[in-house]
């Protein structure tokens, strides 16, 4: 066994089928899509080379900002949402003092089993202005706040990104969970002979150890939230208007409404491009920590 | 030795690997042109898929008429229908883009315009069924057939379809409504005694963005009777007065509380479904809605025109219709294996839905003469068309075929049905790909 685990040929031979399928499935589109950007195309007909052309009217076209800017939203929103509750709760599911622990997580992990187009018809209901659940708890509750929550233009995207907050937290929570308990038990054990309380014990010891889980959990609530797109889909199809753009949701317009391949192509690029960075400023942060 | 055994392996994966890359991307052009013989029993059977709407009462009848049709004076054709889905062509386009379009095909101007740039849909302009198909033409319909480049890429099978408004009767008496409603004031007044009394003024399924543009386009259309068709002109820079006029219209109306607080998340099932139980008192739609309608108020329901700022420019633009006659219908592919015959195939399929729909359903909004009697019972609301609209028409608006505008206006104008969007905004954002795009 050793033999073969020392002969780089090997190795290449047995890797070589999952390197082709990566850069076939992967790596291809990607570099297609950047050749493509440069290009003036409908999808069907012949392209024609326009440069920068179509990098210089993305950075001036008027839904870029709006995008970018819920894009924003949509991150802060799951970030808040899905790792904070999610930390809370995975938490409180570790404690052993916590009654009906199992039924808990169970109950956490159910709306991210459930469909997304059901999910959000689910909230479209929830949300109605008139006869919406949300609406009716204020009213219940003797608080005069009420919403037109999917068709208010500054509303409309943290409800959105609450729905795929709502969805997906249980995702985030048993990743974050299964982090909380992989931490040894003798740890706290010493912190509490060391006399820590309860919450200066999860300050010092459970966060500090689970960096890696964090890390891994932040990278994909705010990619997710950077090209966001199914929800505005189904709920509001973007609208009212734009309001709820997102760079994807750019992307099909330009590409399947109006036949401009190649500046959707630009605009996947930058999607790309902003998801990466995101990504190695999140590495950067957790990283810089370690030291 | 070893060398040798590591370089075959090495090879063999990779040919392995690449002939399963090019074999998923070759697309696999064996279906295309799908005309062919079928069956041994002697008789020659030419076989053509179609590619048509086909999911509802209003789409499948007059298709199915169409071929039962065709199978009695084409015996030898045999039509395959691959039925299409409501996603904006984009099945269609796949086709295309893999070299598999289906001989014959239904759609619209928009994928028309991508199609024919791209050599994907077959000129009709030299067939002589064509010429024939263009000598039986309903008159002011021509727009419907002869595209703005004046080519001819389609046989449409309808007329010109417009939007109308249309209302409860029962409800306007019980609110002290009196009609016709000719301006847009009075349109508001009876918009705040509707709310008063607890009914949605106008419901509207704004949710799919065309409808608060058609919407709009009523309004435009009192001021302006090519439509949208002038904001394709060149040097057209800037919002024309006109649409400036009908967008304060548009903000009185949705101010006076003319549209539903949730308008622009609300479906067709929704909008069509608080008209139909007496929630909402107007309805806005196309002519085809008649049917339903009338099969579901009865008597309670009708249709008005437009109105305008005042009821002087009401009696003189009221024939000018929210209407644009765009090309499109069925198409013939460039690859179909016999042009003449799937040509004069799809002509056949267009003529015969049009006389369904005329003969069977008793619409007059058809492509084509029709040499049949009506057989149906013509439901009130589409005699008042016949009789009213048709004769009369001063002017039909001119169809926008600027994708870009269009997609910008369909936006605007649904942010015109909700609170705190204001006209200076539309007017910004409208000026801004006016300048763009015409410059």
């Amino acid at each position: 066994m050793d033999r073969y685990l020392s002969n780089k040929k090997a190795i290449l031979i047995f890797l070589l089928p999952a390197l082709l399928a990566y850069t076939v499935v992967l790596i291809s589109p990607v570099l297609q899509t950047m050749y493509r950007s440069f290009f003036e195309w409908d999808g069907l007909g012949t392209a024609v080379f326009n440069g920068l052309d179509n990098y210089k009217e993305m950075f001036q076209d008027p839904l870029l900002m709006t995008s970018l800017r819920n894009g924003f939203i949509f991150s802060v929103v799951l970030v808040v949402f899905q790792i904070g509750l999610g930390t809370i709760l995975a938490l409180a599911c570790a404690d052993p003092r916590v009654k009906f622990r199992k039924m808990l997580k169970t109950a956490y992990f159910v709306p991210v089993i459930l469909s997304v187009t059901v999910v959000c018809q689910l909230w479209i209901a929830m949300y109605d202005p008139t006869n919406g659940l949300i609406n009716k708890l204020f009213q219940i509750m003797g608080i005069s706040y009420q919403q037109n929550w999917l068709t208010s233009p500054t509303v409309s995207i943290v409800a959105i990104a609450f729905v795929n907050a709502w969805q997906f937290m249980g995702y985030q929570f048993s990743l974050l969970y299964a982090g909380v308990k992989s931490i040894p038990e003798q740890y706290y054990e010493a912190a509490t002979i060391d006399g820590c309380s309860k919450w200066m014990a999860h300050r010092k010891v459970t966060l500090p150890l689970m960096k890696e889980t964090f890390k891994f959990c932040f990278i994909i609530a705010i990619t997710s939230g950077i090209g966001a797109f199914v929800q505005m889909l189904i709920m509001t199809n973007g609208g009212p208007g734009t309001s709820n753009y997102t760079l994807t949701f750019m992307i099909y317009r330009y590409a399947f409404l109006e036949n401009k391949y190649g500046y959707a192509s630009a605009i996947s690029v930058l999607l790309v491009a902003i998801s990466l960075v995101a990504t190695m400023i999140i590495n950067k942060v957790f990283d810089r920590k370690d030291g | 030795m070893k060398k040798v055994w590591f370089k075959s392996l090495t090879a063999l994966v990779t040919i392995a690997m690449l002939s399963l890359f090019l074999a998923a991307c070759s697309g696999g052009n064996s279906s295309q042109g799908s005309t062919g013989s079928s069956g041994n029993s002697g008789e020659e059977k030419v076989r053509l898929k179609v590619y048509a709407q086909h999911f509802d009462d209003d789409t499948s009848k007059p298709f199915d008429y169409a071929v039962e049709e065709l199978k009695k004076e084409m015996p030898n054709v045999e039509i395959v229908l691959d039925p299409a889905v409501q996603d904006g062509y984009q099945k269609l386009k796949t086709y295309a883009a893999t070299g598999n379009m289906p001989d014959i095909f239904e759609t619209d101007w928009v994928t028309l315009q991508t199609f024919a740039k791209s050599k994907n849909v077959l000129l009709l302009d030299e067939f002589e069924e064509t010429t024939a198909f263009k000598n039986k033409l309903n008159p002011g319909v021509e727009g419907r057939l002869i595209a703005p480049d004046g080519h001819i890429y389609a046989f449409p099978f309808t007329g010109i379809e417009f939007q109308i408004l249309y209302y409860n009767k029962e409800i306007f008496e019980e609110a002290g409504i009196e009609v016709p409603i000719k301006t847009v004031d009075q349109l508001a007044e009876a918009a705040k005694k509707l709310k008063e009394k607890g009914y949605v003024p106008l419901s509207i399924f704004a949710k799919e963005k065309w409808i608060p543009t058609a919407l709009y386009q009523g309004f435009v259309t009192r001021e302006e009777a090519m439509g949208y068709g002038k904001l394709d002109e060149a040097g057209v820079t800037e919002l024309p007065e006109s649409f400036i006029t009908a967008a304060h219209q548009l903000r009185t109306l949705q101010e006076a509380g003319l549209f539903d607080v949730n308008a622009t998340n609300t479906n067709y099932d929704q909008a069509s479904s608080l008209f139909y139980t007496g929630k909402a008192a107007m309805f806005v739609n196309g002519q085809w809605e008649i049917y339903s309608s009338q099969e579901k108020l009865g008597d309670k329901v009708d249709w008005m025109y437009w109105p305008a700022k005042d009821e002087e420019t009401y009696e003189k633009t009221k024939y000018a219709v929210n209407g644009s006659p765009s090309p499109g219908g069925f198409a013939v592919s460039p690859s179909t294996k016999d042009p003449e015959l799937t040509v004069k195939v799809a002509s056949f399929l267009a003529q015969k839905a049009a006389e369904y729909k005329y003969a069977q359903l008793g619409s007059p909004i058809v492509s084509v003469k029709v040499d049949k009697e009506i057989t149906a019972e013509i439901p009130p609301m589409m005699q008042r068309i016949a009789d009213e609209i048709l004769p009369n028409a001063t002017d039909y608006a001119v169809a926008l075929n600027n994708v870009s505008i269009k997609n910008v206006l369909d936006d605007n104008t649904q942010s015109m049905l909700i609170d705190g969007f204001s006209t200076e905004q539309f007017i910004k954002n409208l000026n801004s790909v006016l300048a763009k795009e015409n410059k």
